[in-house]
C-alpha cells in the first residue's frame, strides 16, 4: 500500500491553550501532503508535525516542503518519538521547536544542537553549505581560507593554491637560497611550469647563479621569470656601487622591491618560502596572508628546520654550495654573512644593522621607513 | 586523490564525538537499544553472529599506502591480523570490541577515513568504477561526482531516515563497471551533442529479493544539476517508499509501483522548485573537486613487458589492463587465492600492497566490486617489480576475470543474515576448478555467492550465480544463470532445485566443461550461454542429480 493519496489527516487542537493571540495550531501527521495542507495551514499561528517513531523521516521532507513549496513562515514545530541526536536536523529542515514525548533530555538536547559546526547541504539557522562556504573569496574572507588551509600539508596547499584557488594567477618567489629547493621542488610534483620569480639583484653569489641553473633543470622548472633592476635607475642611484653601504633599503628597492612592483599585477596570490622558526618578524607568519592588498601564500610557515632537512634528504636534493659554509640564508654577497654564533637562521642578513627584511614581503609604508 | 581540508576534518571529528556521546547514553539508558541500532548502523557497527563488526568506507573505492598502512594497523591491534573487502568497495573488521570503536574511528581520522553511512537507512558509500581516472575507454573521471555526492549525502538533514538503504554509482566509461543498472541511482556520464558532459539518470535497480533494472528517467542532466536532482529523487522516494514492510521498501519498488514515468513526473515537479536555488552546484566547487584527480604522466613511455617466466607471462596476461596514458597500466591484485576466502588479505598483506603503490604505484590503491584490489597507474618498467613484490607478500594471483575469481559474502560463517555458509562453497569451487585446469580455459567468466537473498555477493547479476537457501534446516544452493553486471546487465534466472553444498563445485565443474565442448570460436561463456540458452547447462548442472 502506498501513501500517495492516503488522506492527509490533520488536527485541530484547542485553540484557546494559546494564551498569546488566541490563533489557531495545526498538527499535521508527517505523511501528509503539503498541498492538501495548505489550505489548513493558511493563518495559522502554528503547525506541529509529528513523528510516530523516530526513524519514520517522512516529517523532515514535509517540513521542507512548507518552508519551500507552500511558503509557510509561522511557527513549525516537531512532536512525537523524537530523539535528541535528530536536533540539527529538525532545525535544518525548518523547525523552531520541539517537543519530545521522551521528558527529562533537556541537557541532550541542548548539546547535539551544536554538534557539528558546519554542514555539508543548504539548510536553514544560518547554514551555508560547505560547497559554498569555501569559496568566499579571500577578499571577503582571509581567515575562511586559513580555517581551510590549518590542517593541510604543504604540498596540499600549494596544490590547492595552484590547480584550485588561483589557477593561471599564481607564482612563487624563490632565491634559489639554502631552503629553496624544498618549495620548488613540491611545486615541480604539481605543475612544474609554474612561474617561478626569481630577483637577479646583480649581486647575487656566483654559487647562487650556479645552483639556480642546476634546480631549474634537475627539477623540470619551466617557466622562470628572472627580473633585474632597471639599468637606468642603476646608473642614477647607483653610480658608484656604493649604495647598499649607504643605504641598504634603498638598495633593496631599486633591486629587488621596484622589479617585483612592475609585474605584480599579473597574479593573484604569490607564494613564499617564509617560515616561522626563521625568527624575528616572521614568527607570527600566517599561512595566508594580504600585503598591499595581495595574497601571499606561505605553506611552509609551519616547518621547522629539521622538517626542511628530512624533506632534503628523501628525496635527496642538492644543496646550495654555500650551505657548507656556515651560510644558512642566502641574499647579496654585498649584505650576507654566515649565520652568527647564538644567532638565528637570518643572523648573517644585513649583519650589523637593525634591518632584517628587504622589503618584499612588508607593507609598502614600513618598506619606505 | 581527494585531500579533507579543515572542514571535512571537522565533520569526521564532530561523528566521533557524537559516537562517543551516543555509547555512553547508551551505556546508561538515555538511548534505547532501539534508538542506539540505527544510530550505531549509520557509523558501520553491525551486531554479527559472533562480535561486532565494523565496516569502514572506502568512498567510490580510491585509497592510499597510509590509508592502507591504517588498515593493517587495525586489522593488527584491534582485530585477528586480517580484514575482509567488500563487493562496496568497503573494508570489514569482523571481531573488534564495542568498546575499541572509537579509539578505531580516530586513527581512522587521522588518515581521512571513517565509518560514516557504511550501513543504516540512509544513502551509502558512493561506488565508481574501479578503473576510473585510469581507464582507456573513459570520457570523463566520475570521482569527482562521486566525492560531491558523499559530501552532500553525509548527515543529510532531510534523508537520514529513510524507508530503507539507498545506493549511487557513478560511471564514467562507455563499459559500465560501476554496476549502474543495478543501483537505486545510476549515474552514467555522457556526452550530448553540443558535446558537453552530463548524466544519464537511472533509478530503481537492486539486487535482493526482488532484483530489478533501473529504468533511465533522465538522459541527460547538467551537471550543475546534480545536487537539486537528486535531492528531488530522494524526497519523493522518503515521502512514498513504502514503510509498511521492509521487503518492499526500496526505492525500486516504488518506482515499479508508480511506474519509472509517473515517478519521474514527481521527480519533475519537485525538482523545478529548486533547480535554480542553493544547490546548483558552483563552478568554483567543481574545479576544486576536479583539481584532486589528476591522471600520472609516463615520463618516457617503455612498452608492457615481455618475459620467458611464465609464472610472471600468466599473471600479465590475466591481471593487466590497458591504461589511458601511453607507457602505464592497471594492475589488478586478486584476493582470491586458490582455495581461499575471497576479499580477506592479512596485515602483513596490506602493509606491502601499500610499500608497492607508495613506490610504483603513484601511492594510489582501489578496492574493486569484485573484492579485488587495484594499482590503478604502474608504470610499463616497474610492472615486474610489482610482480616480485606480490609474489613475496603471496598476492600474485593470476586469476582477475577468470572462474576461480569468485565473489562471496561472508555468509553464515559470520554474517546473522544468512541462511547458508558461502565462504567454504567458494573455496571447494575454486579448488576443484584450478584441480582440473578449468580456471584458465574457460577464460573470462563470473561466479557469485550469496548465503541469503539480500544478494551483497550479487549472485543475481552473475554468469553463474549460488544461493545458499535453508530448506528445514538444511543448507542448499540455488544455481542462476546468465546473470551480467553491467551495460548489458540481467538478472540470472534459477534453473531448477537447489543442490547439496557438496555437490555445488562439481555441477560448477560439469558446466564449465560443457561450455568448453559447444563454443563456438573465442566465444565467452555468457555469449555460448545466451546463444544456446540454458539447458544444456541445466542438463550438465544436474547430470549427477
Amino acid at each position: 500500500m502506498l501513501t500517495l493519496d492516503r488522506k492527509t489527516e490533520t488536527r485541530n487542537v484547542a485553540d484557546a491553550q494559546l494564551a498569546a493571540g488566541g490563533g489557531r495550531i495545526v498538527e499535521l501527521d508527517g505523511d501528509a501532503d503539503w498541498r492538501e495542507a495548505e489550505a489548513e495551514i493558511a493563518g495559522a499561528v502554528r503547525v506541529d508535525i509529528r513523528f510516530p517513531k523516530f526513524n519514520d523521516g517522512r516529517g523532515f521532507s514535509l517540513a521542507t516542503q512548507l518552508r519551500e513549496r507552500a511558503g509557510y513562515t509561522g511557527k513549525l514545530r516537531a512532536v512525537g518519538d523524537l530523539i535528541p541526536d535528530q536536533a540539527q536536523h529538525l532545525i535544518r529542515v525548518g523547525f523552531d521547536d520541539v517537543d519530545p514525548d521522551r521528558k527529562g533530555l533537556e541537557a541532550d538536547w541542548a548539546r547535539a544542537r551544536t554538534r557539528f559546526a558546519h554542514a555539508y547541504q543548504p539548510g536553514r539557522g544560518n547554514v551555508t553549505p560547505l560547497f559554498r562556504h569555501r569559496h568566499k573569496r579571500p577578499e571577503d574572507d582571509l581567515a575562511a581560507l586559513n580555517a581551510r588551509y590549518r590542517d593541510m600539508t604543504p604540498q596540499d596547499i600549494l596544490r590547492d593554491a595552484i590547480r584550485n584557488e588561483w589557477v593561471g594567477k599564481v607564482a612563487i618567489m624563490s632565491s634559489f637560497g639554502a631552503e629553496a629547493a624544498v618549495g620548488l621542488h613540491m611545486i615541480a610534483q604539481i605543475d612544474p611550469a609554474t612561474p617561478v620569480i626569481f630577483l637577479d639583484t646583480g649581486r647575487l653569489f656566483a654559487q647562487t647563479e650556479q645552483y639556480q641553473r642546476q634546480l631549474t633543470e634537475q627539477l623540470g622548472l619551466s617557466n622562470i621569470r628572472l627580473l633585474k633592476p632597471d639599468a637606468e635607475e642603476v646608473a642614477s642611484e647607483d653610480s658608484d656601487d656604493r649604495l647598499w653601504r649607504r643605504d641598504p633599503d634603498a638598495c633593496c628597492a631599486l633591486r629587488k622591491v621596484r622589479p617585483l612592483d612592475e609585474i605584480i599585477g599579473d597574479y593573484d596570490a604569490l607564494i613564499t618560502g617564509r617560515k616561522r622558526f626563521h625568527g624575528g618578524g616572521r614568527m607570527s607568519l600566517p599561512v595566508v596572508e594580504r600585503i598591499n592588498g595581495r595574497i601571499r601564500v606561505n605553506p611552509l610557515a609551519n616547518w621547522d628546520a629539521a622538517a626542511i632537512e628530512d624533506y632534503f634528504q628523501r628525496f635527496d636534493l642538492p644543496r646550495h654550495p654555500l650551505t657548507d659554509m656556515g651560510y644558512a640564508s642566502i641574499g647579496c654577497w654585498t649584505c650576507t654573512a654566515p649565520v652568527q654564533a647564538d644567532g638565528d637562521i637570518r643572523s648573517g642578513r644585513w649583519l650589523g644593522q637593525s634591518k632584517t627584511e628587504c622589503g618584499i614581503h612588508t607593507p609598502a609604508q614600513v618598506a619606505a621607513e | 586523490m581527494y585531500k579533507y581540508d579543515s572542514y571535512d576534518h571537522a565533520m569526521v571529528a564532530d561523528r566521533i564525538a557524537e559516537f562517543r556521546d551516543q555509547v555512553e547514553r547508551r551505556l546508561d539508558g538515555r538511548l534505547t537499544e532501539d534508538q542506539f541500532k540505527p544510530l550505531r548502523l549509520m557509523n558501520g557497527v553491525y551486531l554479527q553472529l559472533h562480535a561486532y563488526m565494523l565496516r569502514v568506507a572506502i568512498p567510490y573505492g580510491t585509497f592510499n599506502s597510509a590509508q592502507m598502512r591504517t588498515l593493517a594497523g587495525i586489522a593488527r591491534d584491534y582485530d585477528r591480523g586480517y580484514g575482509h573487502f567488500t563487493t562496496r568497495t568497503n573494508i570489514q573488521y569482523n571481531w573488534p570490541a564495542l568498546v575499541d570503536i572509537p579509539d578505531i574511528l580516530d586513527r581512522l581520522a587521522a588518515v581521512e577515513m571513517h565509518a560514516i553511512q557504511t550501513s543504516g537507512n540512509c544513502i551509502r558509500n558512493v561506488t565508481a568504477d574501479p578503473f576510473a581516472g585510469a581507464a582507456a575507454d573513459e570520457l570523463e573521471d566520475g570521482r569527482p561526482w562521486a566525492e560531491i555526492v558523499r559530501q552532500w549525502s553525509s548527515f543529510h538533514p532531510e534523508f537520514t531516515f529513510l524507508p530503507r538503504k539507498f545506493k549511487i554509482a557513478v560511471n564514467g566509461a562507455k563499459a559500465d563497471r560501476a554496476g549502474i543498472r543495478v543501483h537505486d541511482i545510476g549515474l552514467q556520464i555522457v556526452r550530448n551533442e553540443a558535446g558537453t558532459t552530463g548524466f544519464e539518470v537511472w533509478v530503481g535497480g537492486g539486487q535482493g529479493r526482488t532484483p530489478r533494472l533501473a529504468q533511465l528517467i533522465n538522459p541527460f542532466l547538467a551537471p550543475e544539476d546534480l545536487l537539486s536532482y537528486l535531492t528531488a529523487c530522494l524526497r519523493v522516494y522518503n515521502q512514498h517508499g513504502r514503510r509498511d514492510n521492509l521487503y518492499k521498501a526500496r526505492i525500486k519498488i516504488l518506482v515499479e509501483a508508480l511506474g519509472a514515468e509517473e515517478y519521474s513526473r514527481q521527480v519533475e515537479d519537485e525538482w523545478a522548485v529548486i533547480r535554480d536555488g542553493e544547490l546548483k552546484l558552483p563552478a568554483e566547487e567543481i574545479a576544486r573537486i576536479r583539481s584532486f584527480f589528476d591522471q600520472p604522466k609516463a615520463v618516457e613511455p617503455t612498452p608492457v613487458p615481455v618475459t620467458e617466466n611464465r609464472a610472471f607471462a600468466r599473471w600479465l596476461d590475466r591481471n593487466r589492463r590497458d591504461h589511458a596514458v601511453d607507457g602505464l597500466s592497471s594492475l589488478v591484485i586478486s584476493l582470491k587465492p586458490i582455495g581461499g576466502t575471497p576479499g580477506d588479505i592479512t596485515d602483513t598483506q596490506m602493509d606491502a600492497v601499500a610499500d608497492l603503490a607508495e613506490r610504483f604505484g603513484f601511492d594510489e590503491i582501489r578496492a574493486t566490486p569484485d573484492q579485488n584490489l587495484i594499482l590503478p597507474h604502474v608504470r610499463n618498467e616497474d610492472i615486474e617489480a610489482v610482480w616480485n613484490g606480490l609474489v613475496d607478500a603471496g598476492l600474485a594471483v593470476a586469476n582477475a576475470g577468470l572462474a576461480t575469481d569468485i565473489v562471496a559474502c561472508p555468509g553464515l560463517d559470520y554474517c546473522n543474515l544468512a541462511n547458508a555458509r558461502s565462504i567454504p562453497i567458494a573455496q571447494a569451487i575454486s579448488s576443484l576448478l584450478e584441480e582440473k585446469g578449468l580456471s584458465e580455459k574457460a577464460g573470462d567468466v563470473t561466479i557469485k555467492i550469496d548465503g541469503c537473498i539480500n544478494a551483497c555477493g550479487h549472485h543475481h547479476v552473475a554468469h553463474i550465480g549460488v544461493l545458499g537457501v535453508d530448506k528445514r534446516g538444511e543448507e542448499f544452493y540455488q544455481i542462476t544463470l546468465g546473470g551480467a553486471f553491467g551495460a548489458d546487465a540481467a538478472i540470472g534466472s534459477i534453473i531448477g532445485k537447489g543442490l547439496a553444498g557438496e555437490d555445488v563445485p562439481a555441477a560448477i565443474a560439469r558446466a564449465l566443461e560443457t561450455y568448453l565442448d559447444i563454443r563456438a570460436d573465442n566465444e565467452r561463456f555468457i555469449d555460448t550461454l545466451r546463444r544456446v540458452g540454458s539447458d544444456a547447462f541445466k542438463e550438465a548442472i544436474y547430470a549427477d542429480a
